[in-house]
Order: structure tokens, then C-alpha cells, then sequence
């Protein structure tokens, strides 16, 4: 085959010049996966011999075994307001609040953060650098952190909870906002500046009709990512179902850490539903 | 009678060091059909846009109607704009609003800005607005959204658009240059009609010189930023041509057949792909 090109001359393409079975790269490659492999089989010790077959089989059923008193006062000193399915729209709310503060401070700083509204001079695009490097950094501290951060500042419960995670989407929606903003047709800015607009009559014609869909839907879509988050705060004291669900499994009450399980999967899977039928609407 | 516009000297250099216009000087009397011609980056979209100050100039005068349009502060700038109507290759819609409000916006210019925030027409504005688009012939189409209309309605829209201004001068930026053939003769037809019966000055910049020689009063050839032609349509010949396209050149009776298709926005493409969830979350989760 090699010799078709370089009978006429042309170079040979680097697959013909090796033999797969001797290429040192690819077989260095393969060693590299297994040798990683290997010593991280040391370093975890993943240890599978204390499971025990029996009991776990024995626990899944008792999670089926849904314990429905829990959706009702358990006894005279709880109110409807201690009962797992009031919990459970608490902690869609905590969604809800977190998505609603964070996207009142997100929305004046998506414009601080966008190239195309900066663009200028170079105090202005100085702090649209400022802005974008904020939201990295916001972004890549995880919602758990932050909630065990602040239960610092709030002690265990909501508080905690709905400000971590508020912080967090600060910046993911920021950076959303912000690149929808960028991505905007700029054929209508100029086009409506041709009229003899002024700068507030540009914006309110040629620009929030391009981005109130992608913010309404990034909104929608955060929403949906809040509260299938809120359910796991409770695991580190930022209130919600989540407590619930902890202490029922360390209190061995199976029965009701399952009833509690199912409605957090059949809430996030509506959620999902509905997000996805609203943004579909939206394109 | 003095010229509608007088161009001195007009260089323009974009950061980028490229000199789009080397010097450029013309006057342009009130009724023509002007048509610049020359190759892609000759300089015509700059030079349209310095006429209304979309471009800064680096030197030179814009005298429109006895104003200063390169020394005018930003309130004189807007009125001066008002009275110069522009349309676009891309048509420059809001593609999201509708027809009717599109049309309207070519009003802004003489109306208070609470008026636009509080989406209060005037009355007369709402009856200009469906003069001009009857004159287009797009009047039923009044509430549909401006991208659900093909190419040659967009460009009729954005014509009714800078008709809605009352104005003296019309800058046209390729107008058809994204229509195929017959659509680009009915677009053409609609500038020449308020050409003729509206005695707008219209400057148009076109590809093609058979639209040129069927349109145009006169013709401005640019080269390299500079004027290579000012004359009449009838006297470019062969010579001429090559002088302005180059030696390789050969002139085409009308382009190939375009697609009007137009590319999504970002915008779009980034909805699309969270309601396909095919969108790569930032956040990690």
C-alpha cells in the first residue's frame, strides 16, 4: 500500500508507516491506563468483604415498606408543618428562593460581564474580566461547601441552605446571562441607531426582545437544577427533606426513609418534565 | 442649489491599521441614484457609514445639508440620523418582534423615550406605519414575526422602516445582495420608486454592475479605499471594468442564485441545544 504514494512521490500517511502491534505510543498508552488503575486500587483499598448480601436485600425491601405516617402529626406537639410532604414543598421552595435571589444579583452583573456591552475603553473591559473571573470563581466552589460555610454564619437549617445555594447559582447563571447577552444580533443595534435612537430606546428595542427567551428559559432551567439540588442540603445541615431523610436512615426507619426517596425522585422527575416542555416552548 | 451631501477628504483607519477609505472626497446633489461598486473591502460600508456616523471617521468632512455630521455632538448626530433612512444586506430586523413594531421603530428617532418603554404609539406613527407597509405590499403580514418572512418581505420591512423617518437621504448596504435575481429587481424597483416619486436621494452599493447600469443616476467605483469612477452608469466599458475589478475579472449579468436561508443566532442554537438537553451544564453537575 505504502508503495502506491511513494511511487509517485508523495508522502506516506503516518498509518501506513507503523504497524499498530509495534507502535510504542499506543502501547505506551495502554500501560499508562493500567498502571494508573493499579495503584489507585492501592491507594482506595476498596475493601468488598465486610458487604453482606442477606441484610442488604432485607434493608431494600424495608425501604419499599413505605411508612405513610409520616405524612400526617405524628403526635399532639407536631403540626402539618412537621409532616414529610410539607417538607417537601419546603424544599422545592428553597429551590425557588435560591434561583429568585440569585437571579435579582445575576441579572445587573450579566451586563457588566458581557464582551460585546464592555467593549470600549479599558476600564470597562477591565471590569468585565473582573465580573467573568468572579463567576468562575463563584462557580467552582461546589453548593455543599458553601452551605457548610455559612452554617457558620446561620447555624443548621434553611437560612444556610437557600443562601449557599443562591451563591452558587450566581455564578452559573451569571455566565449564562452574560453569554446570552454576547450572542446577540448586533445587524439590529445598528439598524435601530441609523433611526436616530438614543441609547436607552437601542436597548429596550433592539436588545431585550433577543434575550428575555434565552434568560427566561436559563432561568426555568436553573430552577429545575435548584430543587433536584435542595433535597441533598439537609445532609449537611442546610435544611429541607434532606434532614429528614438523614435522620430517619440513622434512626433505622427504613420505611419512611423510602416513602421520602420516592417523592424526592418523583418531584425532581416532574420538575425535569415540566422544565423541559416550558424551554422547548421557548426556542 | 448645494449639494445634499459633501465629502472632504475622507480617511478612515480601523484599529486593526486597515485604511478602508484613503481619501475621499465627493458631492452628492439632492435626487440622485448613486450606486458604489468595487470589490469586497473597497471601502463602500465604510463609506456609507460615515455619511450617518455609524463609523467614526479618522479625517475628513460629512457636510450634511449645511451640518457637520463629523464635528456634531451626540444630540445633533441623532437628528441628523433621523433624516437619512438605511437598510442592510442582513435586513437588520428584530427578528423576534413583530413586523408591525419593526416598522415602528423607524419612529424612535422623533419620539420620547418613555414613549418607547411604555409602548405607546402615536396615533399618526400607527397610520404611517400601515401607510408604508401598504406601499411595500406587506400590510397583511403586519403581525407576524419579522423572521417568519422570506428574504425579499425582510428587505421590503426594513425599506417601510426607514421610510417611517421621512427621510431626505437613503443609504442602502447591498440591499440584495442576500436575494436571489427576481426578488433583488423587486427590492430595487421599490428604491427607485421613492427615488422618483418621493425625490429621496438614495446611495446604494451593489455587487452587481447590471444593477448598477439598470438603477443608478450615476456610479462611484472605490478601489483600495479611493474613488477609481464618477460617471454615468453607460460609461463603464470594458476598460473601465478591468481598471476597477482588476485584469481577471469577467462581468456577470446577475449572480448565482443565493439562498436566503438565514443562520441562526447564538442565541438560538444555545436554546435549542438545553431543550434538546444536549447543553453542557457550567456548573459540573
Amino acid at each position: 500500500m505504502a508503495e502506491y504514494f511513494t511511487a509517485r512521490g508523495l508522502p506516506v500517511p503516518r498509518e501506513l508507516q507503523q504497524n499498530p502491534l509495534t507502535d510504542w505510543r499506543k502501547l505506551l498508552g495502554i500501560a499508562l491506563v493500567l498502571l494508573v488503575l493499579y495503584v489507585g486500587l492501592q491507594i482506595t483499598a476498596i475493601d468488598t468483604g465486610r458487604a453482606n448480601v442477606e441484610y442488604a436485600v432485607g434493608i431494600i425491601r424495608q425501604l419499599f415498606d413505605w411508612d405513610f405516617s409520616i405524612m400526617s402529626p405524628r403526635d399532639e406537639f407536631e403540626t402539618y408543618r412537621d409532616t414529610a410532604w410539607w417538607k417537601m414543598i419546603e424544599t422545592i421552595f428553597l429551590g425557588v428562593m435560591a434561583t429568585a435571589f440569585s437571579m435579582v444579583i445575576a441579572l445587573p452583573l450579566a451586563f457588566l460581564g458581557a464582551r460585546n456591552i464592555m467593549a470600549g475603553n479599558p476600564i470597562t473591559q477591565a471590569i468585565y474580566l473582573v465580573i467573568r473571573v468572579m463567576f468562575t470563581i463563584i462557580r467552582s466552589i461546589d453548593v455543599l461547601i458553601v452551605v457548610i460555610v455559612l452554617l457558620v454564619i446561620f447555624g443548621p437549617g434553611n437560612a444556610a441552605g437557600v443562601f449557599g445555594l443562591a451563591f452558587h447559582n450566581i455564578g452559573v447563571l451569571g455566565k449564562l446571562y452574560s453569554e446570552a447577552i454576547e450572542s446577540i444580533d448586533a445587524g439590529p443595534l445598528e439598524a435601530i441607531t441609523a433611526t436616530g435612537a438614543n441609547r436607552t430606546q437601542v436597548v429596550w428595542t433592539a436588545v431585550l426582545p433577543q434575550i428575555t427567551n434565552p434568560f427566561i428559559s436559563f432561568t426555568i432551567y436553573r430552577l429545575d437544577t435548584n430543587v433536584r439540588l435542595a433535597p441533598i442540603l439537609g445532609l449537611v445541615g442546610g435544611g429541607g427533606i434532606g434532614t429528614d431523610l438523614f435522620q430517619s436512615i440513622q434512626l433505622f426507619q427504613y420505611g419512611a426513609a423510602g416513602l421520602i426517596i420516592f417523592m424526592i425522585v418523583f418531584t425532581v422527575a416532574a420538575m425535569d418534565f415540566i422544565s423541559a416542555q416550558i424551554r422547548k416552548r421557548l426556542v | 442649489m448645494p449639494p445634499l451631501v459633501s465629502i472632504k477628504d475622507l480617511v478612515k483607519v480601523y484599529p486593526s491599521g486597515t485604511r478602508a477609505l484613503d481619501g475621499v472626497s465627493l458631492d452628492i446633489q439632492r435626487g440622485e441614484f448613486l450606486v458604489l461598486i468595487g470589490l469586497s473591502g473597497s471601502g463602500k460600508s465604510t463609506l456609507l457609514r460615515c455619511i450617518n456616523r455609524l463609523v467614526d471617521p479618522t479625517s475628513g468632512t460629512v457636510i450634511f445639508d449645511g451640518i457637520d455630521v463629523t464635528a456634531a455632538d451626540r444630540v445633533a448626530i441623532r437628528r441628523v440620523r433621523r433624516r437619512i433612512g438605511m437598510i442592510f444586506q442582513q435586513f437588520n430586523l428584530v427578528r423576534r418582534s413583530s413586523v408591525f413594531s419593526n416598522v415602528l421603530s423607524g419612529r424612535l428617532g422623533y419620539r420620547s423615550t418613555w414613549r418607547t418603554i411604555a409602548s405607546r404609539p402615536t396615533a399618526s406613527d400607527v397610520a404611517a406605519a400601515f401607510e408604508n407597509l401598504g406601499r411595500v405590499g406587506i400590510a397583511q403580514r403586519a403581525y407576524s414575526r419579522a423572521d417568519a418572512l422570506s428574504g425579499g418581505q425582510q428587505q421590503r420591512v426594513g425599506i417601510a422602516r426607514a421610510l417611517m423617518q421621512k427621510p431626505e437621504l437613503m443609504l442602502a448596504d447591498e440591499p440584495v445582495a442576500s436575494l436571489d435575481p427576481a426578488t433583488s429587481h423587486s427590492v430595487m424597483k421599490y428604491l427607485e420608486e421613492i427615488n422618483r416619486k418621493d425625490g429621496i436621494t438614495v446611495v446604494c452599493s451593489l455587487h452587481f454592475l447590471s444593477l448598477a447600469r439598470r438603477y443608478g443616476t450615476r456610479v462611484i467605483a472605490l478601489k483600495d479605499g479611493r474613488i477609481a469612477f464618477d460617471g454615468k452608469p453607460d460609461a463603464i466599458d470594458e476598460k473601465r471594468f478591468k481598471e476597477i475589478y482588476g485584469e481577471d475579472a469577467e462581468e456577470v449579468e446577475i449572480g448565482p442564485e443565493r439562498s436566503q436561508a438565514q443562520p441562526m443566532t447564538a442565541n438560538d442554537a444555545a436554546l435549542r441545544a438545553l431543550a434538546d438537553g444536549t447543553h453542557a451544564d457550567p456548573s459540573g453537575r
